[in-house]
């Protein structure tokens, strides 16, 4: 087993491409799961009991099977139906879908958290429904949240290989199948575990400044 | 105190060293797996080459073979594992396995990095499209020049090459993880072409029992290929042990009654040898 860089500069054009995959599908799955996310959240919160019972169910349904029997279902079983996805989107919406139930616990969480006065406080300024969600709860709920949801779209980052099961050329299924030609794993597996740390540990900084910038209730 | 700890330790460390030697350093590999009473096949459950059976019998034509032979050398049993087509030959040079039993076809590169036995099980190339062909498919290269088809293969596997060297693009080759998922991928049309070798593609269309697919049998411009037991390099004194009993096989008619059955020609395997198939082009 000998490090050799050249093979590193040969095949570092096809890493990148991989990389741009895995972080499309990060980007992407993270938006859909903080919108799928506050969706359920609220839903669960509604006064009619069929809805907030159902979508409970669902959301506990999704969140207690692993996210590599979702995708299968997603990618091989919709087509019987007639839903024929391209892998990358059946990806992110198995992502978005997996982790939008760990985050609809983060808002939950969140929106718990604001003091009942608050919504007495709402009620007795004569504020609608809306005007209580977008101007009370919603500003207080929010930034306390932000380190936890982060937490869940760098768990999902370093989740995106799973997507190489459903033939998404991501950064993982890319590193296999030039080990799978050149029969050499040592370079491509260590590369990709590089990339992964960098843009761990960028996302981190970024997201300490976000909490920063916003992670405090304006009073 | 302390210098009593440091020579038992010191002991300890040399013991640990020179039985840490001892294991890689038997030079006869025949010898150690007829101890251990069997050996290590790598496999990839793709029917008729290997298949593993609902209660987890290992058969195929390769595996059959490897064992017969095996049972010859004095090595009792096989133990299988399934394992990817790009991933056998690295598993195998990272001891892993003691040999490759999987239909893995010769070709020059995987001879420069493995020993092979003398051909086993030869077969062509062939493609599983839609009913009626809706692309005209006929060779690799009518893929290549189609701007939207796409093609999927067994990653590392001779297809996925075949495709890529006649000039596919790699983002129109699909690497498929299973043949079952290739099957269903060419039915839900994700892509217009799965390529495996013919009498997989034929096992494969078989289960399945579906009209609306076509076999197209053999791929235009793509050579017959025949694998052989690949065994690491340095256990060429295993090879050749393994090539005398194949060789008797061959002779007295029961390696035709081996792969036969499965739909393999013998006679394909006994014209060749493994000198040509690895200097082919």
């Amino acid at each position: 087993m000998e490090w050799d860089w050249n093979f590193v500069w040969q095949i570092m054009p096809t890493m990148l491409q991989g990389v741009k995959i895995t972080i499309i599908a990060t980007l992407l799955g993270s938006a859909l799961a903080a919108v799928i996310g506050l969706v359920i959240a609220l839903l669960r919160r509604s006064p009619n009991r069929i809805v907030s019972r159902s979508v409970g169910f669902a959301a506990e349904f999704i969140r207690g099977t692993p996210l590599l029997v979702q995708l299968y279902f997603i990618f091989y079983v919709l087509p019987d139906i007639g839903i024929l996805l391209s892998p990358l989107v059946a990806g992110v919406i198995g992502l978005g879908l997996h982790y939008g139930t760990y985050t609809a616990e983060v808002y939950r969480a969140g929106i718990d958290n604001v003091p009942r006065g608050q919504w007495e406080a709402a009620k007795a300024c004569n504020l609608g429904p809306t005007q209580t969600w977008t101007h009370i709860i919603m500003p207080q709920a929010i930034p306390p949240m932000i380190p936890a949801l982060a937490n869940y779209f760098i768990a999902m980052f370093k989740e995106t290989p799973l997507l190489s099961a459903i033939t998404v050329l991501e950064l993982m299924n890319q590193a296999k199948s030039i080990a799978n030609s050149n029969y050499r794993y040592i370079e491509p597996i260590t590369l990709v575990g590089a990339f992964f740390l960098v843009i761990s540990l960028c996302s981190v900084f970024l997201l300490r400044w976000l909490e920063r910038r916003y992670g405090r209730i304006e009073s | 105190m302390n210098v009593k700890r440091l020579i038992a330790g010191t002991a300890g460390l040399a013991m640990l060293a020179s039985f840490a030697a001892a294991v890689p350093a038997s030079a006869d590999k025949l010898e150690d797996l007829k101890a251990q009473g069997f050996a290590r096949v790598a496999i990839a459950n793709e029917p008729p080459f290997t298949a593993v059976a609902a209660d987890g019998k290992v058969s195929g034509a390769a595996p059959d073979v490897a064992r017969e032979v095996f049972k010859r050398l004095g090595v009792e049993d096989i133990v299988a594992s399934i394992s990817e087509y790009g991933a056998m030959i690295p598993g195998l040079q990272a001891g892993r396995h003691d040999v490759v039993t999987a239909g893995l076809f010769m070709k020059p590169e995987r001879c420069a990095a493995v020993a092979y036995s003398e051909p086993v099980l030869c077969d062509a190339e062939a493609l599983l499209v839609k009913k009626g062909n809706p692309k005209g498919f006929k060779s690799y290269q009518d893929i290549a020049n189609d701007q939207t088809a796409t093609v999927g293969a067994p990653g590392g596997g001779t297809e996925e090459k075949l495709a890529l060297d006649a000039g596919v693009p790699r983002d129109r080759v699909i690497v498929v993880p299973d043949g079952q998922s290739g099957l269903k991928m060419v039915q839900d049309g994700r892509i217009d072409a799965y390529s495996l070798p013919v009498l997989s593609i034929n096992a494969l269309v078989q289960q399945a029992n579906d009209p609306n697919l076509e076999v197209i049998a053999p791929v235009e411009g793509a050579p017959v290929y025949c694998d052989g037991a690949a065994f690491k390099k340095g256990d060429e004194a295993l090879r050749d042990a393994f090539d005398v009993e194949l060789a008797k096989l061959k002779e007295s008619g029961e390696f035709a009654k081996l792969i036969e059955p499965y739909g393999f020609s013998a006679a394909a395997a006994m014209s060749t040898t493994r000198e040509k198939l690895c200097a082919a082009q």
